[in-house]
Parts: C-alpha cells; structure tokens; sequence
C-alpha cells in the first residue's frame, strides 16, 4: 500500500505538486493527466526516486525519505524510454543485472533469468543484443528487467509513449496481467478501460479520483 | 566497431571462462614483443585467424571488419617504418599490430560482458580495504563499453537533424546539442540505476 500524506513538490518558483493526500491500495490504478500537470513527478515520488518538498510518502508503512533503498527494492519502476532503462549488451545480462542485490548464487540468477524471460516470451532474444532489438521488444526487456527482481509494487511512467497501437496493447495486457499492484501514468487511456481506479491529476493536483468507468469518460470531456 | 558484441557460439573457445581468456590474451602480447622476427609472426597471425575464422566460429566478415578500421592506421604506420628503418621492421610493426587486433575481438567476440565484468571486480577485490567497491568498477567498465554505441547513435541523430535543415558541415554546431543531449540521458540513467538498485550493490 502507498499512503502520500500532504504531499507538494516545487521546482524552483513553480509548484508541481500541490498539496496532495492519497491512499493507493488498489490492485490496478491509472493515472492520467495532461503534459505538465505533474504525472511524472507523482510517479518518481512513489519509489523514492524524488522526495517530496513538503509531507511524506509511506510504501508499506516505509517512509521513502528515510528508507529510499528498502522502498525501491518492493517498487519496481518502468520508464517511458527503455534505451535509458536497458544498461548491459544482451538481454539476458541486463536482467541479471537486477538481480545484483539479491545475492543469489549464478545457478539462482540464471534461474530466475530464465523463469523470467519465458515469461515474457523473450527466451529466443536472451542472447541478443539489447541495443538493437525493436522499440516493443526493448520495453518488454526493460518490464522483465524490473520483474525479475519481483517487486511488489510496479510503477510505470508512460510506457507505451514511444509504442505503435499493437505493441502499445500488448505490453499493457501484460503489465494489466502482474500479479502485483501496478500503477500505470499514461496518456492512453483506452489501455484503463479494466483498471481498479483512475485519478486524474491537474495543475498539481488529483482532480478526479474513481472507478474509469466514471473518471475517463469525465476527463475526456475536459479535452474536448 | 568491435566494442560489447558478444557472438553467442557453443565452441570451446566460449566456453573458456573469461579470465584464461584475459590471460591468453596478454600473454599472446608479451610473445608478440619478445618476437622480432618476420616468419614466426606471419605463422602467430595466420593461427589466430584460423583460430578466429574456424575455432570460434566467427567468419571472415567478422574478421574483416575487425580489421578494416585499423586500415588507414597500418598504412601511416608502414610508411614511417621504411623511411625510419626498413620493409622488415615494417612487416613486423603491422603483423604484431593485426595480431593484437585480432586477438582482442577474438575475446570480444567470444566473451559475455558480465563474464568480462566479474573478473575485472576479482582483480579489483584486493583493493575493497581501500573503499573501493569491486562490483562498481566493474560494472562502470561494462557501462562505459555499452555506452559508447549509444554516444554514437545521439550524434548521427544530431547530425541527421542538422543536415535536413540544410547544415551539412556544422560539426561545431552538433556539438552543444550532443552534450546536451549525452548530459540528459546521464541524468535520466542514473535515475534508472537506482530504481534498478544500484545503490544497493553494497548494502545488503
């Protein structure tokens, strides 16, 4: 569970994040925004990646200011591009690489490497160069590089932005498909349709907060 | 360029662990200095590239383009030997010279990073009483190799963008938003190291 209480980020004059209070509890939650209106930030501050200027952030009653590194080993975190995620040549050596702090022997690693890309029907591009694979193939490397690790909590940071319409599908099915609560910021909100709940962010705030089935159609109409 | 390209294979040469590898590759070095003569560097050349081509499975393409960009190099080098010494000293320089090249890639080639990567934090182990972290050494020299394709793909990107808005030779003009560019995607990967739990390498 993440619990944000009070929560307001500035950057320099400008505030991004406005005094915001959240319990985020649901198995498959959406958040949707315009540019600017401060998803990404609200999305860095769930895994301790920025700390909050003002108020606390708690995942699983660990204060991301105090235990940065506990929190981030329960919440995985995909970014919108995964050329700035994927670090090692091949596949199979960047999941791996996930692995670093857990200690496992090789056998384990390989394992759970092996488990993991069969999973994501990646097996047959182990051995590839990660740095020359599609733009769909490189986010579900950079999705099972975070899942390796089996995080409990999967942020993600508009991870179908640099996708076509098929591959854009495919990776939300699978990440709609974890079995760990998944928090998806997105400008697509088709891919929503069968979330838990969506909040809509505005100028630094939650706007609109509910099942999508109320809150899309809502935001929609703010675009029209 | 043969930098991170490993050749998944299944002959014995990628199954040698990555350090008699390392080691091979040094000692071939100090044989190619302790050897000052034509004929047995000519016959070490020829064997590594069949060990290249035909041990490892690697193919003359491989080789040729492993090669190539030594090209112009041997070339400026070959011509300062005749006019400071002579053709031998000259033969000798390029034959040492390609036999190193070939070596290398041949452990490039044939040698997963990560492999590479835990015997440079080995070698490095000796040094953790001084602070420094084995496993971060390694993985800064494995970094800096990943990298250096993605360097490259951001200044044919600038370079691209700059040429269809008609400055073909503003080289100068591509460099402020190359480092502008390389500047940010070091920001945004070190975000990306911690989420992936680099700053736990040494805790837990």
């Amino acid at each position: 569970m993440i619990e944000l209480e009070q929560v307001s980020v500035r950057f320099h004059d400008r505030t991004i994040l406005d005094n915001i209070s959240v319990s985020l509890t649901e198995h498959r939650i959406g958040v949707v925004g315009d540019n600017g209106s401060g998803k990404s930030t609200f999305a860095r501050l769930l895994n301790g990646l920025l700390l909050p200027d003002l108020g606390t952030v708690e995942v699983n009653n660990l204060d991301t200011r105090d235990d940065g590194k506990d929190v981030r080993s329960q919440v995985g975190f995909l970014f919108q591009n995964p050329d700035n995620q994927i670090v090692m040549p091949t596949v199979a050596e960047d999941l791996a690489l996930g692995l670093k702090p857990h200690k496992l022997t090789g056998a384990e690693q390989s394992h759970r490497v092996s488990v993991t890309l069969d999973r994501f029907s990646l097996t047959h591009l182990a051995d590839r160069s990660a740095h020359l694979l599609s733009g769909g193939e490189k986010q579900l490397v950079a999705l099972a590089g975070v899942m390796v690790t089996q995080p409990q909590i999967l942020v993600c940071d508009e991870p179908t932005t640099l996708l076509d319409r098929r591959n854009a599908a495919h990776v939300m099915r699978l990440i709609g498909e974890l079995p760990c609560q998944v928090i998806v910021i997105t400008h697509h909100v088709e891919h929503l349709n069968d979330f838990d709940r969506v909040l809509v962010i505005a100028d630094g705030r939650i706007s609109d907060d509910g099942p999508p089935g109320e809150t899309i159609p809502r935001y929609l109409e703010t675009l029209a | 360029m043969i930098v991170g390209l490993y050749v998944p294979g299944d002959t014995a040469l990628h199954k040698l662990s990555a350090a008699v590898k390392l080691m091979a590759m040094f000692g071939v070095g100090a044989v190619l200095v302790l050897v000052d003569t034509v004929v047995p560097l000519a016959i070490l050349v020829i064997g590594i590239g069949f060990i290249f081509t035909v041990v490892a499975g690697l193919g003359r393409n491989r080789l040729w383009a492993a090669t190539r960009p030594l090209l112009i190099w041997l070339a400026i080098i070959a011509i300062t030997q005749v006019w400071v010494a002579d053709k031998e000293a000259a033969f000798e320089v390029i034959l040492r010279l390609i036999a190193l090249v070939w070596t290398a890639a041949l452990v490039t080639y044939t040698t997963r990073l990560t492999d590479m990567s835990d015997v440079i934090a080995r070698l490095c182990g000796t040094l953790r009483p001084l602070g420094v972290s084995p496993d971060r050494v390694a993985f800064l020299v494995a970094l800096t190799i990943r990298l250096i394709p993605a360097v490259f793909d951001t200044v044919r990107e600038v370079r691209d963008a700059q040429r269809s808005r008609g400055l073909e030779r503003a080289y100068l003009a591509a460099f402020v938003p190359v480092l502008t560019r390389v500047l940010r995607q070091a920001d945004v990967l070190s975000e990306a190291l911690i989420a992936r739990g680099f700053d736990r390498w040494d805790t837990q």
